[in-house]
């Protein structure tokens, strides 16, 4: 009731403003309305993944694929100081304003017509805390004043858009439990919503939503069966049905973290949510599904309540964790309009599910090989595992079987997030082919003392490339086209109607392709490799668009041959942006 | 044996190396001349590993804080004892704490403690000489409440609350063994001292953990009835291991230091001491 006032003042205000001055209008900010029609809106950028649905689509089509040629830089902002490595970010813009995250909790406000730094916040970190996959943060979120952000010590940060001053700074989780935080906030009806992120000292993934204006926690909902959820400071109901899928107490510990954010569909009114893998790593010791881990999450933004799940790997044995963006779509399939919903997942498959319920459209494969099952029952929706294929249990001291599986659990696809057309119909995956060795140990030595553990060996399992740009036809379940990448693909992509295809690679390039034909169309040195997302607006009645550049993420973190792609790449922070030359 | 020869043969060879082009002399030929100099031995311990280290009120306390301000002030300087945060694997803490430091600050510490002597450990992590090994680690188990028998074979333990940390060799014993008979009897801790404590609070009736983590309960707790185990644990994976510490890889005047130093104090008996203090009985390492 409270924020309904607080809304209806604000739009009184507004009205106010623009009857007198138009700039005035932005002191007050985008709205969750505002937010919701960020696809629509092309003289911003409002949320991460350019709208609600999160698609990466833009209506632009001033630069497209006859143009695109002649695409030349406008300037680039270097983060500056000693802190480069990962820099995964996807950039947002607004009143002249491009706001970015950078590697270590950063957040930089620029300039959007010259590049010149108006802000930059860095969130003080403690400096015992060791995250486990390089210290990137993959964006912000904007509503009225703010802009928030989450940390690597699981804080939630709202600053002065204006200013970049402290507005209110929660913890999230506890950083010395193991948690942080690195995907960028997702905004509903003024609400701020998140998930975690942890290492694999028996966390459970967690959804939580808080109120925009004050940070207070509105309700939180754990991911694993049998954990309970709150809404307003009481209990809420438990996930899931208590040990119907996991043995003994092991929900208490099951991981399911929620490490990539969720998207959000305004019909249906549910966000979709992705979860990690199960904990322990050796299957062996938890028969069962391990509900909700490896999965897809439905959940009613109002209450916190799951509406709906879909497991994309049950019983996971690989470390598919199943957090990829769930990204929604309109499709006719045979013959029948759909609501639908797409996720390209760790495990080598792309799913088209009903959005309205989960129910199961289809699974198809696409990378090279998926050895750990040979596709989906479409009856059931559950893969037709191939059991030789799962890492076997330890014998006594003996090491479990060793098994080849591809994808590897850095996955067919990563964090990185695809796009969809809607002039194209495709979808574009970033994708990696690659496999990998992996073993259950009996013993391994963690915390100074004997675990059990997984062990892994990544392989690239063709002679000229891991990385491969996809684009997918979802209604069908072919690849229409691909690109190969020597290195493994780690960005972003964003499409456009200008018939466009964005991404970037780890060799530096931002690159763009015929969103038809894959063919390249244009590529620019950034100095470093990209691993964010880009973006497009248009400003001054020119589109432009931006891509952050800086080498790192969890792939170099990882040896053996895959490493010799990138061994050579330097590191980085830079945003760069481009537009076409003025006639 | 053979381990630790082959060890010190690379360490040797890598210093060699070192004074020889990338690092300037005096850093990697006298980390005990550095560590003099300045006064101070900065040693690593785990955070939150309860009785070897662990952080009450601010002060790190335990088997390993200890040992480490020992060490210091057996080289006649001040100790700085820092609990840090596991990472995923051995490897990760390796790096945060020995050889890089942590990307958020962490310096580098002169030494790490509690690390396991293990040859695959050694062969995978070449930039630390692992060294020293100062206890032999292995398991036990303790019971109580509802189980006044410790000496029961393990299937009869079905159907009593059992405790163990979580993912642990203990765990694996618990849920993984006998056909999976205990699985849903398995109430999972953070840690063993943890799991131990529970019996010692009435929660659990038996608990599986490390020798050292029951010991300290069972220290801990000297009014309560508790039973420890007195036959072996049958089928269980793991023989124990040896804990020793890790020096950075060019570090060989100061390895060499330590590992004089721990020799004199299990001769002395000061080693064994020590360890009496937190209610723990001193094992040799096999190794050492």
């Amino acid at each position: 009731m409270k924020s309904r006032l607080k809304r209806g003042l604000g739009s009184l205000a507004m009205t106010v403003a623009i009857a007198f001055a138009a700039p005035v209008m932005a002191a007050d900010g985008p709205t969750s309305q505002d937010i919701l029609n960020d696809a629509q809106s092309t003289g911003d950028v409002l949320s991460y993944g350019l709208g609600p649905w999160a698609q990466r689509f833009s209506p632009m089509t001033q630069v497209n694929s006859d143009n695109v040629a002649g695409l030349v830089p406008v300037f680039a902002s270097s983060l500056g100081g000693e802190k480069q490595r990962g820099q995964e970010s996807q950039p947002l813009v607004y009143d002249g304003t491009i706001y970015v995250t950078g590697s270590y909790s950063r957040v930089f406000a620029f300039d959007s017509h010259t590049g010149e730094k108006k802000w930059e916040y860095d969130a003080r970190l403690p400096d015992g805390i060791m995250p486990c996959c390089d210290v990137v943060n993959r964006g912000a979120a904007i509503h009225g004043d703010k802009i928030i952000f989450a940390t690597l010590d699981a804080h939630l940060i709202a600053l002065n858009r204006l200013t970049g001053k402290v507005i209110w700074n929660k913890t999230i989780a506890d950083y010395q439990a193991g948690y942080s935080a690195t995907a960028a906030p997702l905004i509903v009806n003024d609400k701020v919503i998140y998930g975690n992120s942890g290492g694999e000292f028996g966390i459970v993934g967690r959804v939580e939503a808080r109120d925009v204006n004050t940070g207070e926690l509105i309700w939180s909902r754990p991911t694993v069966e049998g954990n309970i959820g709150m809404l307003n400071g009481k209990p809420n109901g438990m996930t899931g049905t208590l040990n119907a899928s996991w043995p003994g107490d092991m929900w208490k510990t099951g991981g399911g973290a929620t490490w990539l954010g969720g998207t959000y569909d305004p019909g249906t009114n549910l966000i979709y949510i992705g979860t990690g893998n199960p904990g322990p790593w050796n299957s062996n010791m938890r028969p069962g599904d391990n509900l909700y881990t490896a999965s897809t999450l439905a959940i009613d933004p109002d209450t916190g309540v799951i509406k709906w799940h879909y497991q994309t790997t049950p019983h996971d044995g690989w470390d598919f964790d199943g957090v990829n963006e769930f990204i929604p779509f309109d499709a006719t399939i045979g013959g029948k309009p759909m609501k639908l919903g797409a996720k390209a997942d760790r495990n080598g498959y792309f799913f088209v599910l009903d959005r309205t319920n989960g129910k199961f459209i289809s699974a198809n494969k696409f990378v090279m090989e998926t050895t750990w099952a040979n596709g989906y029952n479409p009856k059931t929706g559950r893969p037709n595992f191939i059991d030789e294929d799962r890492p076997g249990a330890p014998n006594g001291a003996e090491k479990g079987k060793t098994v080849f599986a591809s994808p590897s659990f850095l996955g067919g696809k990563n964090w990185m997030p695809m796009a969809y057309s809607q002039a194209t119909g495709l979808f574009y995956i970033p994708s990696n082919d690659w496999g990998m060795d992996i073993w259950n140990e009996p013993i391994a030595y963690k915390k100074g003392a004997a675990y059990l553990g997984a062990e892994f060996t990544i392989k690239p399992i063709a002679p000229d490339h891991i990385g491969v740009l996809r684009a997918m036809d979802p209604t069908t379940g072919k690849i229409v086209w691909e690109y190969k990448n020597k290195a493994p693909l780690w960005g972003g992509v964003l499409t456009t109607a200008g018939n466009l295809v964005f991404t970037g690679t780890p060799e530096g390039y931002l690159k763009a392709f015929d969103a038809k034909t894959g063919k390249e169309l244009w590529k620019f040195q950034t100095g470093s490799g990209v691993v964010g997302s880009p973006i497009t607006w248009e400003q001054d009645g020119e589109q432009y668009i931006a891509v952050m550049s800086g080498w790192g993420g969890a792939v170099p973190l990882w040896g053996g041959e895959v490493a010799k792609t990138f061994k050579d790449i330097s590191q980085g922070g830079s945003l760069w942006v481009f537009k076409l030359p003025k006639h | 044996m053979i381990d630790r020869i082959t060890r010190r043969a690379l360490l040797g060879g890598a210093l060699a190396a070192g004074c020889a082009g990338l690092l300037p002399a005096e850093v990697a030929a006298a980390p005990l001349a550095k560590v003099r100099q300045t006064g101070v031995l900065r040693v690593a311990v785990y955070g939150d590993n309860r009785p070897w280290s662990w952080d009450d009120h601010g002060a790190v306390r335990g088997i390993d804080a200890d040992l480490g301000r020992a060490l210091a002030a057996k080289l006649g300087v001040r100790a700085d004892v820092v609990a840090f945060m596991p990472g995923d694997d051995l490897a990760a803490d390796f790096r945060n704490t020995v050889w890089r430091g942590g990307l958020l600050g962490f310096q580098v510490c002169d030494v790490m403690l509690h690390v396991p002597f293990d040859h695959d450990l050694m062969l995978k992590n070449d930039q630390v000489a692992i060294i020293a090994p100062y206890y032999r680690e292995g398991f036990a188990m303790v019971c109580g409440n509802e189980q006044s028998d410790c000496e029961v074979l393990p299937p009869q333990l079905h159907g009593r609350r059992l405790a163990a940390e979580t993912a642990s060799v203990s765990d694996a014993y618990l849920v993984g063994g006998f056909g999976g008979l205990l699985r849903s009897n398995v109430h999972h801790y953070q840690g063993g001292y943890e799991a131990a404590q529970a019996v010692a609070d009435g929660n659990a009736d038996a608990a599986l953990a490390t020798r050292a983590q029951v010991e300290a309960v069972l220290h801990d707790y000297p009014g309560k009835t508790l039973h420890r185990r007195k036959g072996p644990i049958p089928a269980m994976a793991s023989p124990g291991w040896d804990i020793a510490m890790a020096v950075k890889d060019n570090s060989r005047t100061l390895g060499d230091a330590l590992e004089t130093i721990v020799a004199e104090m299990i001769a002395s008996g000061q080693m064994a001491a020590l360890f009496a203090t937190h209610g723990v009985e001193w094992h040799a390492a096999i190794a050492g």
